[in-house]
């Protein structure tokens, strides 16, 4: 039995319902379902998706990220990804023979590289793979769990900006965005605004038309 | 006002400051306060003002303390020099070495540790001005600023001090009435299931004087929990005009 509503705040403790089922941001107790944590909870049937305000990155196989190398061991990079967690990038991804390269030919402390989290393992360690060197360009930071309202439903919102700046971006779920080309401080402006007001309704629209304003300035 | 060389904390069935035995000072409550911060909270209760900070899950820096079960959870309760009449010396004294340990054991009991393995979540709690109280003022922000920091925990704390003046149980002690009081009995719970997670007492009262004063903590705890509430909901209203 549901006690919410779709679109409730919830906050950490609140009773969801029981034969529900809850994944992530839940806990169960005595057969009943609790929100964990503060946000707006979506109903899909007999589903409910709590989505956090805030919140820190915790690397989740599959996901594109953003990252920088932050140190060289012998035959694998260490990557910082946003996360209190470990991020390896392995040799064999780049060189033919890690053992016997020199590996900094490919990557140097402070290269900013994009991939995909490969592996997780059960204290949140994780791979990444097939990495490609970000050069040119910037690199913003958002609040990871602010990624999906910039993302848009079906890549809606991300493609109204890029369609309006013309700029190259390539959006990590770490929180880190990349922007290359095109009209780069409209593209930061409007993603800022989007993460500060990624939970009110009509964002879209909003957003759409700040674009068009500042566009036709250009 | 001094009779006897004591000091008269009640007259006429009325506090110091006019208030009556069972009612709160004045209380406001705001989230999302520091930029830096994963979260963040400011409490304004009675003329104590009180800063907390969430940084975390971060990485845990000494390595040997890492637990690959769960994260570390750390509160360290501070009163800054200014904050108090006669200027308090800078750095931990045994007072705020306690207080953060027992903060630290109250949030600990809540908080989903479990989901962050090998990580630490710092608590930062920053008495900017006191009078009174100020250890529940800290564990109230502390665990907002835990929830604005999207720190999963099984409920929120909130934390009320009650005590004896006069021989009276009142709610909510101020300075006066901590100072020359005969008892000061701090109270945390958690307020879905009334648990307590806090309870200390600095004075002496009798078997019957406790039961009054704790159910008194806990109606004044319930009706701080309201406050906590309506600042989270505040939050996500967010003002959209500007850029």
């Amino acid at each position: 039995m549901l006690r919410i509503k779709n679109n409730e705040f919830v906050i950490p403790g609140q009773l969801i319902g029981s034969r529900i089922i809850c994944d992530t941001n839940c806990f169960y107790e005595n057969g009943k379902v609790y929100s964990a944590i503060q946000g707006i909870a979506r109903v899909i049937g007999n589903r409910v998706i709590i989505i956090p305000s805030s919140g820190t990155y915790v690397p989740k196989e599959g996901d594109i990220v953003i990252g920088v190398v932050k140190n060289i061991m012998s035959r694998n990079w260490v990557i910082d990804i946003n996360s209190p967690y470990t991020c390896i990038l392995k040799g064999e991804e780049v060189a033919r023979d890690p053992l016997n390269e020199d590996i900094r030919k490919y990557f140097v402390v402070g290269d900013i590289i994009s991939g995909k989290i490969s592996r997780v393992d059960e204290v949140n360690n994780s791979t990444i793979s097939g990495p490609r060197k970000l050069e040119n360009g910037i690199v913003i930071e958002v609040n990871p769990k602010r990624v999906p309202r910039v993302v848009g439903k079906k890549r809606s919102m991300l493609n109204l900006i890029k369609e309006k700046t013309k700029s190259r971006i390539l959006v990590g779920q770490n929180g880190r965005i990349w922007i290359n080309d095109g009209n780069i401080e409209l593209t930061i402006m409007a993603i800022k605004r989007i993460e500060k007001e990624a939970q009110t309704k009509g964002l879209t629209d909003r957003i759409a038309k700040m674009l068009e304003e500042n566009y036709n300035k250009n | 006002m001094k009779r006897n060389g004591k000091i008269r904390l009640i007259k006429d069935g009325k506090r110091l400051d006019g208030r009556k035995f069972d009612e709160l000072r004045r209380i406001e409550m705001k989230v999302g306060v520091l930029k830096r911060a994963t979260g963040s909270a400011y409490v304004e209760w009675g003329k104590n003002k009180v800063l907390a900070g969430v940084y975390g899950p971060r990485e845990l820096h000494p390595k040997y303390l890492r637990d690959p079960t769960k994260a570390l959870l750390r509160c360290i309760y501070n009163l800054a020099p200014f904050s108090v009449e006669e200027r308090k010396r800078p750095g931990p004294d045994r007072r705020s070495i306690e207080i953060s340990k027992v903060t630290t054991e109250a949030l600990n009991s809540v908080v989903l540790v479990e989901r962050y393995p090998n990580t630490a979540i710092d608590v930062f709690i920053e008495i900017l001005q006191a009078d009174a109280g100020t250890r529940c003022a800290g564990i109230n922000a502390a665990a907002l600023a835990l929830a604005d920091a999207g720190i999963p925990m099984r409920d929120l704390v909130t934390a009320c001090a009650v005590g004896k003046v006069d021989g009276e149980i009142v709610l909510d002690l101020m300075k006066e009435e901590d100072n020359y009081g005969e008892c000061d009995m701090p109270v945390a719970i958690t307020p879905r299931k009334k648990e307590v997670v806090l309870l200390q007492m600095d004075g002496k009262l009798t078997r019957d004087e406790f039961k009054k004063a704790y159910e008194l903590a806990i109606d004044g705890a319930m009706r701080i929990c309201e406050i906590q509430k309506n600042a989270l909901l505040s939050s996500i209203n967010v003002d959209v005009k500007g850029v």
